[in-house]
């Protein structure tokens, strides 16, 4: 109700070498979605970068990223996101791009997107499995047990989430990314 | 970071996400400063800088490992870092990720590792950060109010948690809150006796009038003259009541009033009284008219034989008429309760009372000392009331008392309140709350009366009964007497205004319960309009002339068995109102029954204003005197006739608009109303000293020496002064000139107060002006004093008309405006103030101790050629105590005590500047009348926009000395114009001078 607002945005980098996510560290993320929005927006666009701009967690395996915007101009910021082609860190230069999957008001609805994407890409993953080797696929299962079994006291708070989300979430199309093998 | 501000977030954080990443150090300083901005972020376990750091791997680890023996370089890589301080670029030994990390993806590692990310996600999303309170995890629309109150209102599954933390805030609570004192149930507290108790308590203090809880509801109460009193009802009524003053009628509840009952032989007791009083000014309690006790007189008591200077304070008065069975006289004294405490021991002293009689000790009253109330004892057993009460009586033996007080409760039932005289045989009794005196103000109060009031119904029952009416109906005199009483009050109803009679008129008159005749609804006391029999005309100009037949003045109120009869024979409430439930026909009116009350009741005439031309006996009305304990049931079915009720604020603006001085607040002579005038003057600085000094008025720039208080004797020593020295250059004096002489004067004055001091005092000696306490020497002079000189002065200062005769009553005794005239005159009042109304000619609203100042030639110049000019304007002052005020602030600032001391300037300083208040003239004062550019004439007591004239008006004193040597230098068409400033203004305004008689 009376608070500052800010929007978050799931994105994740896509890179054409895997080893490069481990490379990253938030800093320089946010560095370079600094300096790609001073490119394209010139130093009002660095100026408003400046204001609440944060990334708020980074997942070097899974090259998850979350970024927090100030609301009253995460368009534009967002605007300059498709420009970033590589981040330096630590004088490597890393080629990537970054795709956003979800805008959402609070960080608890980008938390619970991120929990469907990931559920359901892994839920794709399992019949598409086309490999003899059990070894992977009874890993994969495994992996699903493991993030599903949440018992059933979570599942009930779990909708209750649900039905909160529409108050909180800023719902956006969506930019989905197909599974990279 | 300090380590309970690591803890804290830590523990913040316990639930949230781990940041997968490598970040340097120095970089996760900065991280956790911002993150300290943040609200409930994900990343920010990685703060605590290695260890913190360690926990995310090792968790990571813990995710990921349980494949490791299927990939050994990935254990290789997430084992957590020995080294304090983790920097990515210094690992060494392994040389870097980029060659442990696989090329290529395997399914299992890509699942593992968004099932880690997944498990963590819901961990962060599902549970709660300690901070947050339990139902923000409920949705909005189940939110409910005061959850965190009542956790009923939460659901089920929630409350434990709930509970648990309500508890610790409690106990958080608890600590720092103090026990409260466990008091009884609010039930229990407003249960009849114990809430009666209560009240018995909380009069102990001060005295209850019997309306006081009425108005306890209503208006703001003060505690004042030890009575608790109304000051002004808490909604706005200004307007309405001035409306209903001038137009209908106002009701006021003055059972304060003390009244004190002197009994004893008529010569005797004059010879007593014409010591506290002198003819010169006006009726004294000799005065045939009164003395007859057809009329209510008023007289201006003084200290025995000391007449003029010692007055005590203004007194009404009321003789019980000569009945031909009885030789001793009774005599009724009316005073302000401010006034008792001087009143009580002269009278005594006069009339050589010294012995007190033991108050009578009622048999019942013995066994309970502690009883409040010996007043009112239980009645006498008599069939007639019911079983229960008596029971209740008997209970009450044995507890403490639970009854309501009818009378003075803070009095020790012990003390006496009657002494009798073995030389003289006057018996002195108090009767202070014996009888209850309501006044009502207004032209229709009669109407009010006479709607409100029924004569009593004789009742011709045979056998004896304990109440005293039918005991009275028995005897035919008393039946003859009741008739005519009756046909009079018949006739009262019918007059136009109460205005109209002579004044202080009494009736005295015996009425029903005037609960039986209460109206539903409110309604408006109309005038009886039906004037169309021959005989009521006569009989209206009849009593409208002649007053009230004497012999119509007599009533059972006198007599205090009777009253003591009718108070302990009052009907309660309950009990009325069970009879009206029994009533055939509901809603139909109760018949008077003999064991309804009959209460004598006497009605005396207040005369509204006397003096002066204009609106002639405005705010005239009737007082009503009863027995005590009725008060409740005649004050509502007068409010039930749509009477305004009115508090002490009110009074003075009564007694404003009928240009009378009002006690104790314009007697500044008495004991009382100098008593007054310092606590307000207390009061006044009080309020004063509260403002922060900056925007406080600054008194001295505006040259006003005293703005809260008048130093009255001051200006009557100084105008002594200037006339006797300033009588042989007389002629041509320059008011500029007569400033300077004043300065002059007042230094002789000073000399002469060392002289004064020493050499003893006599009636002229000036009294010391530093002492806070002196006497006032100077006499006032008000419409009660000289009549005759007064007359003299107030056709002095009219202006002439044009045909140069003046206007008005005082022409035929005036004597020409003249130099002799004026020294006889001043010969004869030395050391006089007289009291006058001021009319402002323009625009402005006078205030309390603004100055009446004598215009200078040039005013009045002005002023003639152009009446509607506003006035001069007073130069700002100068403030040289500022400096002074603001060098010892430095000083003690700077220095310390003893150097301050060590200050020449300090030392020499009359005043030391700690009593120095920022604003005011400290002690003593310069000479007042010549401080500023006009002279200093008086001062104003009370001011105000007078709604009846229509205009700013105010009452105050000026010295005689002064306005005669004002008058005189005027020009005869402009005689009697002054000037009056507020206090908080440099303007002067044109104001013109009444001396009403």
């Amino acid at each position: 109700m009376v608070r500052v607002k800010s929007r978050y945005l799931l994105c994740e980098i896509n890179v054409s070498d895997r080893r490069d996510l481990l490379k990253l560290d938030d800093r320089a993320v946010a560095g370079s979605v600094k300096a790609a929005v001073a490119r394209t927006h010139g130093d009002y666009g660095a100026a408003l970068c400046s204001i609440r701009f944060c990334v708020k967690y980074l997942n070097a395996h899974t090259g998850i990223v979350f970024l927090r915007f100030h609301k009253g101009f995460y368009k534009l910021l967002w605007s300059a996101l498709p420009f970033i082609t590589s981040i330096e860190c630590r004088g490597q230069i890393i080629p990537c791009f970054l795709n956003c999957l979800h805008v959402g008001g609070t960080i608890r609805t980008c938390q619970k997107f991120l929990i469907r994407y990931n559920t359901r890409q892994l839920h794709q993953m399992l019949p598409k499995y086309k490999n003899k080797g059990n070894e992977e696929k009874r890993k994969i299962q495994e992996a699903i047990l493991s993030c599903s079994l949440t018992g059933g006291g979570n599942k009930a708070l779990e909708d209750e989430l649900e039905s909160e989300e529409e108050d909180d979430e800023f719902i956006m199309p969506l930019y989905h990314s197909d599974l990279r093998h | 970071m300090s380590a309970a501000k690591a803890k804290m977030r830590e523990k913040k954080m316990r639930n949230q996400p781990a940041s997968v990443q490598y970040p340097s150090p120095s970089h996760v300083e900065s991280r956790a400063e911002n993150g300290g901005e943040g609200d409930d972020a994900g990343s920010r376990t990685t703060l605590s800088i290695s260890s913190g750091t360690s926990v995310t791997r090792a968790e990571l680890t813990r995710i990921l490992g349980g494949q490791s023996d299927a990939h050994p370089s990935w254990k290789r890589q997430q084992t957590p870092p020995v080294r304090h301080g983790w920097v990515r670029g210094h690992h060494n030994g392994d040389g870097g990720y980029d060659t442990e990390m696989p090329n290529h993806i395997t399914a299992g590692a890509f699942a593992r590792a968004r099932a880690a990310e997944v498990s963590a996600m819901l961990k962060a999303a599902t549970e709660l950060t300690c901070s947050s309170h339990v139902f923000r995890a409920l949705p909005k629309h189940m939110r409910r109010r005061a959850m965190s109150h009542n956790t009923k209102r939460l659901p089920r599954r929630l409350r434990n948690v709930a509970n648990r933390m309500r508890e610790k805030s409690l106990q958080a609570g608890l600590k720092k809150k103090k026990e409260l004192v466990k008091s009884k149930s609010r039930k229990a507290r407003r249960r009849h006796g114990n809430l009666l108790l209560e009240f018995n308590r909380r009069q102990r203090k001060n005295i209850w009038l019997e309306t006081h809880i009425w108005h306890a509801k209503r208006f703001h109460m003060v505690k004042k003259w030890g009575y608790c009193l109304g000051v002004r009802p808490t909604y706005k009524c200004y307007r309405p009541c001035y409306r209903a003053m001038s137009s209908h009628c106002l009701l006021q509840d003055l059972s304060y009033y003390c009244c004190i009952e002197l009994k004893g032989e008529e010569d005797k007791l004059l010879a007593a009284l014409t010591q506290l009083t002198c003819k010169e000014a006006g009726p004294t309690f000799a005065a045939a008219m009164f003395l007859s006790g057809a009329r209510q007189g008023s007289v201006t008591v003084y200290r025995a034989g000391q007449y003029p200077s010692d007055p005590l304070g203004p007194v009404t008065f009321l003789w019980r008429p000569q009945t031909p069975g009885l030789t001793p006289r009774q005599l009724w004294i009316w005073a302000h309760p401010a006034l008792k405490q001087d009143l009580l021991p002269e009278l005594q002293s006069v009339c050589q009372c010294s012995e007190a009689m033991a108050p009578p000790v009622e048999p019942e009253v013995s066994r309970a000392e502690a009883d409040p109330s010996p007043q009112a004892e239980p009645n006498p057993d008599n069939e007639l009331k019911a079983g229960a009460k008596r029971k209740r009586c008997c209970k009450d033996a044995g507890e403490p008392p639970a009854k309501r007080i009818l009378g003075d409760g803070t009095r020790l039932p012990t003390s006496p309140v009657t002494w009798r005289s073995s030389s003289t045989g006057i018996v002195i009794n108090d009767l202070t709350m014996e009888i209850v005196r309501y006044r009502l103000i207004g032209p229709q109060s009669h109407s009010v009366l006479a709607e409100t009031l029924e004569a009593a119904t004789v009742c011709d029952e045979l056998k004896s009964s304990p109440f005293w009416w039918p005991e009275h109906c028995k005897d035919r005199s008393n039946m003859k007497l009741h008739q005519q009483q009756t046909d009079v009050f018949n006739v009262l109803k019918g007059i136009y205004s109460s205005g109209e009679l002579p004044p202080g008129t009494v009736l005295g008159l015996t009425v029903d319960d005037p609960r039986l005749t209460l109206p539903r609804q409110k309604v408006k006391a109309a005038p009886c309009v039906n004037r169309d029999q021959v005989g009521d005309e006569e009989k209206r100009n009849q009593l409208m002339l002649k007053g009230v037949p004497l012999q119509c003045c007599q009533s059972f109120l006198w007599e205090q068995s009777v009253r003591e009869n009718v108070t302990d024979n009052k009907i309660s409430e309950q009990e009325l109102n069970r009879m009206r439930t029994e009533l055939l026909v509901p809603g139909s009116r109760l018949g008077p029954g003999p064991q309804q009350g009959r209460v004598p009741v006497l009605l005396v005439h207040q005369p509204g204003k006397q003096v002066g031309d204009e609106l002639g006996s405005w705010g005239s009305g009737w007082d009503l005197l009863l027995p005590k304990g009725w008060g409740m049931a005649f004050w509502v079915p007068l409010v039930y006739r749509g009477v305004r009720v009115a508090g002490l604020h009110m009074s003075l603006k009564h007694s404003q608009d009928k240009a009378a001085p009002h006690f104790p607040h314009d007697y500044p002579d008495c004991p009382a109303g100098s008593r007054f005038q310092e606590e307000q003057e207390a009061e006044f600085l009080e309020t004063f000293r509260r403002r922060p000094p900056a925007k406080r008025t600054n008194y001295i720039k505006h040259g006003c020496l005293a703005p809260f208080r008048c130093p009255w004797q001051q200006l009557a020593e100084e105008w002594e002064l200037l006339a006797t020295d300033g009588g042989a250059e007389r002629k041509g004096d320059g008011q500029t000139q007569k400033a300077r002489k004043s300065h002059e004067v007042m230094e002789e004055v000073t000399s002469q107060q060392t002289v004064a001091a020493a050499s003893p005092p006599s009636f002229t000696v000036l009294s010391f002006l530093g002492h806070k306490f002196h006497k006032l020497n100077c006499i006032f002079l008000s419409a009660h004093q000289n009549r005759k000189s007064l007359r003299l002065l107030s056709s002095w200062c009219r202006p002439l008309t044009c045909r140069g005769q003046r206007r008005g009553r005082g022409a035929a005794v005036a004597l020409p405006l003249s130099d002799s005239a004026v020294t006889s005159f001043h010969s004869a009042h030395k050391m006089s103030v007289v009291w006058v109304r001021l009319t402002l000619l323009s625009k402005g609203k006078p205030e309390a101790h603004a100055m009446v100042c004598a215009p200078t030639a040039e005013d009045l110049k002005l002023f003639g050629k152009s009446p509607e000019n506003c006035g001069p304007q007073e130069p700002p002052h100068k403030d040289h105590y500022k400096s002074r005020i603001n060098h010892k602030k430095k000083s003690s600032k700077t220095a310390t005590p003893s150097q301050v001391s060590d200050d020449p300037t300090a030392s020499t300083d009359p005043h030391s500047p700690s009593d120095l208040i920022l604003g005011l003239w400290p002690d003593p004062l310069p000479s007042v009348t010549s401080h500023c550019s006009r002279v200093t004439l008086g001062w104003v007591t009370q001011g105000d926009f007078s709604l009846s004239v229509g205009r700013g008006e105010a009452l105050g004193f000026v010295s005689v000395s002064g306005l005669l040597h004002t008058l005189l230098r005027q020009p005869p068409e402009l005689r009697g114009t002054l000037l009056l400033r507020n206090p908080t203004s440099l303007h002067y305004r044109f104001v013109r001078l009444n001396i009403d008689v």
